[in-house]
């Protein structure tokens, strides 16, 4: 029988040789396309993010895991500004169906129409941290961050230090340069008001001129910095003594051996926002990656991953002591710190940042 | 990019004008064609954008017209005194360029073989390192306990550290270092095309050097002191990174503010209004400038 089949074989060889030719190359197209076809089918959600070690941090904790779990593949654009968001909803072509933003974008984005609502029958409301304004129908809360009061270990010991923002300002006793955010929404005006004896809460609303004033008694001797890496260089450097900066990034600094320490009273408790943007390409895709992200489990493991905070008050239960004392809002700062009030800022930025240059200019 | 349009849209039309007497006309035709390309390019890629920019800035947000974002820009003191604090850095960049630029250019136009190659690679080396890698660089040289202060205390010239930066002065030291090049370049350029016989027959027929340069050799000059001069200027406008960090507490430029309101705040017509403000501005010094110092021998226009 093999004999007949190898003979009818060589009968017809002509057609069979070109046959085998081009199921050849048939399947070698179908080989080289499999893979390429298989991406292109396979749900991928588009996440902007800010990147750095940030971005490798939320990888490794969220994105691996969640591709894993669920089959859809995360990919990672970098730079999530709003103006971006705007112009892709403008050009009806949005391209992100994530994006990691601050907070008052929670109430920009709406205003603006930039944002799809979050479909709260996914993503799982209960386990979140109930601060006002946490949560709203469009943003759900990413992580905690704050911002410190930092000092220079050489020139101030653990005893004598700026202990609070009135002493911060107290210039006679803690001589040296102090270096500030110098973006109206870096928290300066809040610190003035504390500094000037405004009880913690009745900050909001700003009493902008109030603050102006306060802050008219340090200018000489503040440096204003732009990006965070640069509060982390002056201080790092001792360019500064003294400063108003993200805790992550004060332990970064200390981890590297500079000779800073955190003062954790008056700190300044912020927090960071998912929204998808209107039109996102896979809405479902992106509720779906929002609730593994910012459910127990994953607010767990990028809290080890990453310094800043869980914002399910539940992930303290899976995160080591040790660890927890250095997360933004862990134990170390409990009734030390001063929510940020992000709706205020939402809603008056423009008319104050405006306010605030004229200041810097005068 | 404008600019070299202008120079070939320039150049055709004097040729045109010229050109009654041209017998082949189809070969014109064909010029014009070659100029087509680029004419597209600019139509679609700065003509159309930069008018959706100036609707942008009388847009209402409800399908109207507006004049609001003028309104705010001229009536609020802080956007003019930005506006002018713009110019006026800008202005004293260019002068500072063209200070520290001239003699470079005129050692650059000079120099020969090794000497030229390493002046050129000094001019140069600017291009080729990343802005932020210099405006760190020069925190590190200017701090109070930078380099520069260490030797001015170490030689007993100063008692004090003096402050160089996060304040006016680094951020002019800082966007002078990035925009030196623009001067030389042209600059050295205008100085080696020159008739070195000039010079030569001034002196022969006994003008002092100092003379020689104030009335032959400078004046020759001038196209590329104004070309330099123009570049820098105008791509100081549009700074932001340095004065943000090598500038103080007043060093806000406009572009700075352009930025914000673009990605921030997302207030697009105000920034559009903004940006059409700065441009109509640099338009009428562009006019003011092209009036007293003819300006327009850069495109080749005859004087």
């Amino acid at each position: 029988m093999a004999k007949r089949k190898r003979d009818s074989h060589r009968s017809s060889s002509g057609l069979t040789r070109r046959r085998l030719l081009a199921t050849g190359a048939a399947s070698a197209i179908v080989a080289a396309a499999m893979p390429l076809r298989r991406s292109y089918a396979a749900e991928e959600v588009v996440y902007a993010t800010w990147g750095g070690s940030w971005e490798e941090a939320i990888r490794k904790a969220w994105f691996d895991p969640f591709t894993k779990k669920t089959g859809i593949a995360v990919k990672t654009v970098t730079g999530p500004d709003y103006g971006k968001i705007r112009a892709m909803v403008k050009a009806n072509h949005t391209e992100w169906d994530v994006a990691e933003v601050n907070p008052d974008f929670q109430w920009i984005g709406p205003r603006e129409g930039l944002v799809e609502p979050i479909d709260y029958e996914i993503v799982d409301k209960s386990v979140l941290l109930p601060e006002t304004d946490f949560i709203t129908p469009y943003s759900v809360p990413e992580a905690i961050w704050s911002k410190t009061m930092v000092y220079n270990t050489k020139k101030f010991s653990l005893e004598d230090h700026p202990k609070s923002w009135k002493e911060f300002w107290d210039l006679k006793r803690f001589p040296g340069k102090r270096t500030l955010y110098s973006k109206v929404t870096g928290g300066a005006l809040e610190l003035a008001l504390m500094a000037d004896g405004v009880p913690h809460d009745e900050l909001y609303p700003i009493d902008v001129e109030r603050a102006l004033k306060s802050l008219d008694k340090i200018k000489d001797e503040v440096i204003w910095y732009d990006t965070n890496a640069q509060a982390v260089d002056i201080m790092a450097n001792e360019r500064a003594v003294l400063a108003s900066m993200p805790d992550g990034r004060a332990l970064f600094a200390i981890g590297q051996g500079a000779p800073l320490a955190i003062e954790y009273n008056e700190s300044q408790l912020d927090w960071t926002s998912f929204v998808v943007p209107k039109g996102a390409p896979n809405r479902a895709g992106a509720m779906k990656l929002i609730a593994y992200m910012a459910s127990i489990e994953g607010q767990a493991a990028i809290a080890l991953a990453y310094t800043y905070g869980p914002v399910t008050p539940k992930a303290y239960n899976l995160i080591p002591p040790e660890r927890a004392r250095i997360l933004s809002g862990g134990p170390q700062q409990r009734g030390k710190y001063v929510l940020v009030n992000n709706r205020w800022w939402g809603e008056n930025r423009d008319k104050v940042s405006e306010r605030f240059d004229a200041w810097r200019l005068s | 990019m404008p600019g070299g349009s202008a120079e070939v849209i320039g150049r055709r039309r004097s040729r045109g004008a010229a050109g009654s007497s041209d017998p082949d006309a189809a070969s014109a035709r064909k010029r014009a064609a070659l100029v087509l390309p680029a004419l597209v390019f600019i139509l679609v890629l700065f003509v159309y954008p930069l008018l959706s920019l100036i609707g942008t800035s009388f847009d209402d947000h409800g399908g109207g017209l507006s004049l609001a974002q003028y309104s705010r820009a001229i009536g609020t003191p802080v956007y003019t005194k930005i506006l002018v604090k713009t110019l006026w850095v800008s202005a004293a960049v260019t002068a500072l360029c063209f200070s520290l630029g001239y003699p470079l250019a005129y050692a650059l136009s000079t120099a020969r073989g090794l000497l030229k190659s390493a002046l050129l690679f000094a001019v140069l080396m600017p291009f080729w390192t990343n802005l932020l890698v210099r405006a760190y660089g020069w925190i590190v040289a200017l701090h109070p306990h930078g380099l520069v202060n260490s030797a001015l205390l170490a030689t007993g010239l100063i008692r004090e550290p003096i402050p160089l930066v996060y304040n006016t002065t680094g951020m002019l030291i800082g966007m002078t270092q990035i925009m030196l090049p623009y001067m030389t370049l042209p600059l050295s350029a205008a100085m080696e095309r020159m008739d070195l016989r000039l010079i030569h027959a001034s002196r022969s027929l006994g003008a002092s050097a100092p003379r020689t340069f104030l009335h032959v050799f400078f004046p020759l000059t001038l196209p590329g002191v104004f070309a330099g001069a123009l570049l820098v200027f105008v791509l100081c406008l549009g700074f932001f990174v340095i004065p943000a960090l090598l500038g103080g507490r007043s060093d806000i430029l406009i572009a700075q503010l352009i930025n914000y309101n673009l990605t921030t705040t997302l207030n697009w017509s105000f920034a559009a209004a903004l940006s059409t403000i700065l441009l109509v501005t640099t338009l009428g010094i562009y006019l003011i400038a092209h009036r007293w110092f003819r300006l327009g021998m850069l495109w080749g226009e005859r004087a």
